[in-house]
């Protein structure tokens, strides 16, 4: 038996011996973590953006690109586009699986950056709606006729876009062409709805974070803000204020269904709460039969 | 022996409590799920729509689409793009539905043709009888 | 009547000699406390997750077309759907806890010496099970979290060198998470491990019922004269009967596992499920931050510091087996621990190091 514990004592030696290496070089090796994790995002499961990364990003990132459109991958990296898996051929054209393509050959299909007319064009691709809109305002018409009114990237900017919100409309980028007034009063007529539909917004993440199916709801609300701002680009103020009333029985109705949910989340802890009750009961009355038992 | 009289209830109530506080959900849980579209059906006549155009409607406060093909007859699709949820729209020249947000294409058979969509419209059952048209 | 029937039962089946012989005079050692119950605790919230998991088979869909619908069908549609997926999502994650409160209480008191080794090992070989259960029971929700942080976990087998590919796909079904996965899995899951977990507990059970509940060195020192060739059950005539005594005070304790998951529920039902969890797994789209589940932070973590692939998947298995095998490593005979300063060192740092490791690997 002596020997038994004699072997013991040396296993137990080598395997304190083992974890002080195991502390010592996490320590000393920290940076390993950057690496590692390099590698694992390398891996072909990242999924297909990688393709497409690959052959116009290279290039873009590459010394042989000017240096004003070296920036442009990092700026869509920063977008709503990026978000949702737009990228470059969807707006640009051309085919990023095209083996030909290379740094310096122009590809076929590829628009680089299209005339300053011809933005909405390009935009309206997918955002077909907005460019009906679009086309029919005094903004539109202007950039038709004279060729001087804005167009998309104007106020959206381009590659690093985000997700539009009131403050685009602002005094700098209005006076530039006309006064601040009209657009003010527009600002005005756009407030309230859009304040809701943020609000909306904000109680659908919050319900959906407590696990509530809130797909509907939020399926309504998209088209809901959709349809409102898609009206905005007509910028008609008085088509705005008249059609106001309807978007806002349209939110009165999700609010409803949120409400809902609302009150579904509510019985869920109520009814947990509930349960928790009776079983800290049930665990003390267990409790003290137990220690009336002893005795 | 009052006293552990009066606890024994009490564990004894509790456990009631309890129990029938998790038999009601059990039972409730394994109870056959109630289908509430009671064969609740939209009937309209045939000739509200005209032949190679549609009729947007709301069926089971769902948007809905009713076309009347020349060659498919009549289809009923739901209106809620795949994608995001704005309403689509028919086309009646290039026989889609063209949705206004994100140009998700939809063919006759509700397939995505192109655009961001992830999956097809969801198609109603559409039922000709006589002069009228039955959906659901 | 009711004496009757009860007369009828009691002499067809004797349950009252069963409990008079089995459990009354079945003796624990004096000094068991709550602490001695934990195993019966484990035991129970097995159970309680083996009845909630049938419930959710009844509506669940093991395909990926599918597998998010239904989990999201069970938690919106089904009437009190909600509740027994609660009841199964939280119970799998403080099953954890009270598995690691038995363990932290068996080491610290030497219980795991002769003649209880084989109950040490079947009890660490049912902690990996119940592991692998949560593990394969995640990605089943098939959520963005579950299917990324399964490709994290089924990259560690990956490191061992030549066969960690083939290991690795083979988990999988493939080179990727993906529905052939997802089948995997749920098989594991519902068929496989339930039925390897039940086989290990009576095991285990068999184990303590041969050699009895082991005793508190602190509190009762026993003698330990007897040859290891000899088996010997301890009798501890003047302790305390399984038969009411032990049982309530495991009833107190079960009571109070239950009474904490509902607490969870209602106070903090977003615990274990972070806005990633609530987003279909898509393959093509991967989250900013991925990382395994909290359990599994430490030896993922230990695979990141370790600079060579090779050594840190070693250090895992070599972990593994330590552990398993610990009552044949640590060979010294004395069974209070206050009388052992190394082995105290290594009970404090090893779950010193675990947590430190599971916080780090959190960032």
């Amino acid at each position: 038996m002596v020997d038994i514990d004699r072997v013991g004592g040396v296993l137990m030696r080598i395997k304190l011996v083992l974890i002080l290496i195991l502390v010592f070089s996490s320590t000393a090796l920290a940076d390993y973590r950057e690496t590692f994790e390099k590698e694992f995002v390398n891996k072909p499961w990242v999924g297909s953006k990688v393709v497409e990364e690959g052959v116009c990003v290279d290039c873009h990132t590459s010394d042989v690109m000017k240096p004003d459109y070296l920036g442009i991958p990092q700026e869509w990296k920063m977008s709503i586009h990026y978000e949702n898996k737009v990228s470059c051929h969807d707006c640009h054209g051309g085919n990023p699986s095209d083996s030909a393509v290379s740094c310096g050959t122009p590809h076929s299909g590829f628009v680089g950056i299209p005339k300053y007319k011809e933005v909405p064009k390009m935009c309206g691709k997918c955002h077909i709606g907005i460019l009906k809109q679009f086309n029919d305002s005094k903004h539109g018409k202007a950039l038709m006729t004279s060729g001087r009114g804005p167009n998309c990237v104007t106020c959206h900017g381009s590659h690093k876009i985000q997700k539009a919100n009131m403050n685009i409309i602002n005094k700098v980028r209005c006076t530039r062409c006309h006064s601040y007034k009209r657009a003010k009063i527009m600002k005005q007529a756009l407030f309230m709805t859009e304040k809701r539909i943020s609000d909306i917004n904000h109680s659908i993440r919050q319900l959906r974070s407590s696990g509530a199916s809130t797909e509907k709801a939020k399926k309504m609300l998209f088209r809901t803000e959709a349809g409102f701002r898609t009206l905005f680009h007509s910028v008609d103020v008085s088509l705005v204020k008249g059609r106001t009333a309807g978007f806002s029985r349209k939110l009165d109705v999700i609010e409803g269904m949120i409400a809902d949910i609302y009150k579904e989340i509510r019985f869920r802890k109520n009814f947990s709460a509930f349960l928790f009750l009776l079983f800290a009961s049930l665990a003390i009355s267990a409790y003290f039969i137990q220690k009336n038992n002893k005795n | 022996m009052k006293r552990r009289k009066f606890l024994k209830t009490l564990l004894a109530f509790f456990s009631t409590a309890t129990l029938v506080t998790i038999a009601y959900p059990a039972v409730r849980f394994l109870s056959p799920l109630k289908k509430k579209i009671e064969s609740k059906k939209l009937v309209i006549n045939r000739n509200e729509i005209a032949a190679g155009t549609a009729k947007n409607m709301i069926y089971q406060n769902e948007p809905i689409v009713v076309v009347h093909d020349l060659t498919a007859g009549f289809l009923a699709f739901s209106r809620v793009c795949t994608h995001l949820g704005c309403l689509v729209n028919y086309n009646g020249e290039e026989k889609r539905f063209i949705c206004p947000c994100h140009a998700a294409n939809f063919n006759l058979e509700g397939n995505v043709i192109s655009g961001p969509a992830p999956k097809p419209l969801v198609r109603y059952p559409v039922l000709v009888k006589g002069e009228n048209i039955v959906i659901g | 009547m009711f004496e009757r029937t009860r007369q009828w039962i009691e002499v067809r089946l004797g349950i009252k000699e069963i409990i008079d012989s089995g459990l009354r005079e079945f003796y624990l050692p004096r000094g068991a406390g709550f602490s001695s119950t934990l195993g019966a605790v484990a035991l129970v919230a097995f159970l309680i997750q083996a009845i909630s998991g049938i419930f959710l088979l009844m509506y669940y869909i093991p395909d990926t077309a599918h597998a998010f619908m239904s989990v999201r069908i069970i938690m919106n549609k089904v009437p009190y759907g909600w509740l027994f997926r609660s009841i199964h999502m939280m119970g799998s994650n403080i099953i954890l806890a009270v598995l690691f409160l038995h363990l932290v209480v068996t080491f610290y008191r030497i219980s795991y010496k002769k003649p209880r080794e084989l109950t040490w090992i079947s009890g660490a070989i049912m902690f990996f099970l119940i592991i692998l259960f949560c593990i394969s029971g995640s990605l089943l929700s098939w959520n963005q979290l579950s299917y990324w942080s399964t490709t994290i976990v089924t990259y560690i087998p990956t490191l061992i060198p030549g066969i960690g590919g083939r290991i690795a796909e083979f988990i999988r079904g493939g080179q990727y998470v993906s529905g052939s996965t997802l089948n995997r899995f749920f098989a594991f899951h519902v068929a496989f491990l339930p039925f390897t977990l039940v086989c290990m507990a009576a095991f285990h059970l068999f184990f303590i019922g041969r050699t009895g509940f082991s005793t508190n060195p602190g509190s009762s020192p026993e003698g330990d004269s007897e040859p290891q060739s000899v088996y010997k059950r301890e009798i501890n005539a003047n302790g305390m009967p399984f038969y009411p005594d032990y049982l309530l005070k495991a009833l107190v304790l079960v009571m109070v596992y239950l009474a904490s998951i509902f607490f969870i529920m209602t106070f903090f039902p977003g615990l274990f499920q972070p806005e990633l969890a609530t987003v279909q797994a898509d393959p093509a789209m991967t989250p900013d931050v991925i990382r395994p589940p909290w359990y599994f932070l430490a030896p993922y973590q230990i695979v990141k510091l370790i600079p060579n692939k090779f050594l840190g998947i070693s250090a895992i298995l070599i972990l593994v087996f330590i552990f398993v095998f610990w009552p044949f490593i640590d060979g010294v005979n004395e069974r209070n621990i206050s009388k052992r300063p190394l082995l105290r060192v290594i009970f404090i740092l090893s779950i010193t190091v675990w947590l430190i490791l599971t916080v780090w690997g959190g960032y």
